[in-house]
């Protein structure tokens, strides 16, 4: 769960955030202080064990917070585990251990399974080109001169959207009949084609819902993390004739490492995550062919009322992503330490 | 070539540009357009005239007012709530040296990677043990604080010089001042995007409200769209634009205004490697 460290949490100044790169990243938010009174500040430690004589204002800070999370994270989180290993009743009532009966269930049930292939493929192709379009995207704006802010306006737009009402949108976009892409298709000759209503091509339409929304929330994460690489950097790089790919892979990628794991981080979530455009856009059909983690553990929850079994799919997810986050930083850090 | 490089670059971003916005544009087109206008063979980019019914249709049928009303309730509540439990956690974590410090914020990163079905079934029971199911407040607490605001903020904090908290407690500011006269105006920023954030992820939610709100007056936009689509009017594509654009105006309206600082103060968000 510490997957993304926490190494700041001890030092006041670490190596990604010495005081210059402080000033770029809040613009707005910090006086330009010289670095050597920072420095002078953060080795006269003992004002802050003089802080910690008064503690219990701190605490008393962290406790409505601390009790948001605990209902309504941690507990719910630690029940879902135990939820998993009973058959809950969803009225309440006593639960009843089955063991491991919930995840054999869910592992040999075909409809789960379908489900949790769904999900791996809508994420395999969400993921990767959401980012990559976001970083691309991310870049060309940077690159505008005049019509920037326009750009940049019309780039962001779809990370506002309400997810609802773009489905409902989408769905019309791509109805058999009448729908505006089987038009543009027919003015090309070419044949409609049932988006949302064949099994081959449903899950890839809601996909690419998917990408047009994350592409555009990467881009803005992008964004603002390019505005923290310093312009220092960008002399250097034109002094030394380093530009183009071999500048973005070799000095801006590492340079906005942070930001690429935060865009990677969140990209990942959402698209495991993905219920609205599936319930709106084909409530999980035609016969399974968007079902996805999230709406089939909803169905085993909500229509089937097997709370027990949908903890453990759940369960395995989180499983997953934990698995993933520690992955992606082994990888990451393989370099650098 | 630097010249086709350029026309390259530029039509990559008009492409861009016309994908981000298309689904917008079709949205209000259908919306503007005479409800037969509909159904047309070939295409048809502008409407043959502009009638304001399907507004009205949307409006009445889907019962928008309505819920436009619990939206802007709900959405306003979890704002304060998020904000009051946040902003004095952030502070601690970014700029008070006590012992458990760490472990609270890896708990709090570690609560940024739980996925929402985790915890959405033990919760939607507990809300209902606590015999707040199909309520304005079932919608609201489960979401009375934000691991990512905390996150989010306590990164803007950070920032804030350690030599500013020097002098504060050498005038003699005690914590609770020091947060109010001192850092909760240097982290403006960063409050107001994680607002804007806070907004725009609680007028969209979809699925919550799904699940707690049962009785029809008690539905959020999303839900009253959703439901309005599932209903016989399922294939009034000209009402559902119309009401899709409803739904969506508020938000789009509020990141126009509130963009700059929005994407400022998000820049703060990454996290550590």
């Amino acid at each position: 769960m510490t997957a993304l460290g926490t190494e700041n949490a001890n030092s006041s100044v670490t190596p990604g955030e010495s005081p210059a790169d402080m000033e770029i990243a809040a613009p707005a938010a910090v006086p330009v202080e010289s670095s050597t009174d920072a420095l002078r500040a953060d080795r006269a430690s003992g004002t802050r064990r003089e802080l910690g004589r008064s503690n219990l204002v701190p605490i008393l800070f962290l406790v409505p917070a601390g009790i948001g999370i605990l209902l309504f994270v941690l507990l719910p989180a630690v029940l879902s585990l135990v939820a998993s290993f009973f058959t809950v009743p969803l009225a309440g009532g006593p639960w009843t251990w089955v063991g491991l009966a919930n995840f054999e269930r869910v592992l040999t049930d075909p409809a789960v399974l379908k489900a949790i292939g769904n999900t791996l493929v809508y994420s395999a192709i969400t993921i990767v080109p959401s980012l990559a379009i976001g970083l691309a995207l991310a870049l060309l704006a940077n690159s505008v001169g005049r019509g920037r802010p326009f750009v940049r306006t019309a780039l962001f737009l779809p990370m506002t959207a309400n997810l609802v009402a773009m489905a409902v949108v989408f769905r019309w976009l791509f109805a058999f009949q009448g729908g505006f892409v089987n038009q543009l298709l027919g003015v090309a000759g070419i044949g409609a084609v049932n988006w949302l209503g064949d099994t081959n091509t449903s899950l890839l339409t809601v996909a690419l819902v998917g990408i047009w929304r994350s592409a555009s929330f990467s881009m803005m994460i992008f964004f603002a993390g390019l505005a923290t690489v310093p312009g220092t950097i960008h002399e250097a790089t034109k002094a030394e004739g380093i530009r183009g790919f071999t500048k973005l892979t070799r000095i801006t990628l590492p340079i906005m490492k942070p930001t690429v794991v935060f865009a990677t981080v969140l990209a990942i979530l959402s698209s495991v995550q993905v219920f609205d455009t599936v319930n709106v856009m084909t409530q999980g059909g035609p016969q399974g062919s968007t079902e996805t983690v999230l709406t089939m553990s909803w169905k085993l929850g909500f229509s089937y009322f097997d709370l027990g079994a949908a903890s453990a799919l759940s369960f395995l997810l989180l499983v997953v992503l934990v698995g993933i986050g520690l992955l992606q930083r082994r990888i990451l850090s393989g370099g650098h330490k | 070539m630097i010249r086709a490089l350029r026309a390259v670059k530029w039509l990559l971003i008009a492409v861009a540009v016309v994908v981000a916005l298309f689904p917008f544009y079709w949205m209000l087109r259908t919306a503007l357009a005479p409800a037969d206008d509909v159904f047309f063979d070939g295409i048809s980019l502008v409407p043959t005239s502009i009638d304001f019914a399907n507004f009205a249709r949307a409006w009445d049928k889907a019962q928008l007012g309505d819920a436009i009303v619990t939206g802007v309730i709900m959405t306003g509540s979890i704002l304060v709530l998020q904000l009051i439990t946040c902003i004095p956690a952030a502070y601690v974590l970014a700029k008070v040296r006590i012992r458990g410090v760490g472990i609270a914020l890896a708990i709090v990163i570690g609560c940024l990677l739980v996925p929402v079905q985790v915890t959405l079934i033990p919760t939607f029971i507990g809300i209902n043990v606590a015999g707040l199911g199909d309520s304005l407040p079932g919608l609201i607490l489960p979401s009375m604080t934000s691991a990512f605001g905390i996150f989010l903020l306590r990164q803007q904090m950070m920032s804030i010089p350690d030599s500013l908290m020097e002098a504060a407690r050498t005038d003699g500011l005690g914590h609770v001042r020091t947060l109010t006269n001192v850092v909760i105006p240097m982290a403006g920023p960063g409050i107001a995007a994680f607002s804007v954030f806070s907004v725009f992820t609680h007028w969209n939610d979809y699925m919550w409200p799904l699940l707690i709100a049962r009785s029809p007056d008690l539905a959020t936009p999303p839900l009253a769209l959703a439901i309005f689509q599932q209903g016989d009017i399922g294939f009034d594509y000209s009402a559902l634009a119309a009401g899709a654009a409803i739904v969506t105006a508020p938000v789009v309206i509020l990141f126009l205004v509130a963009q700059r600082r929005f994407v400022q103060g998000m820049s703060g968000a990454e996290i550590p490697g």
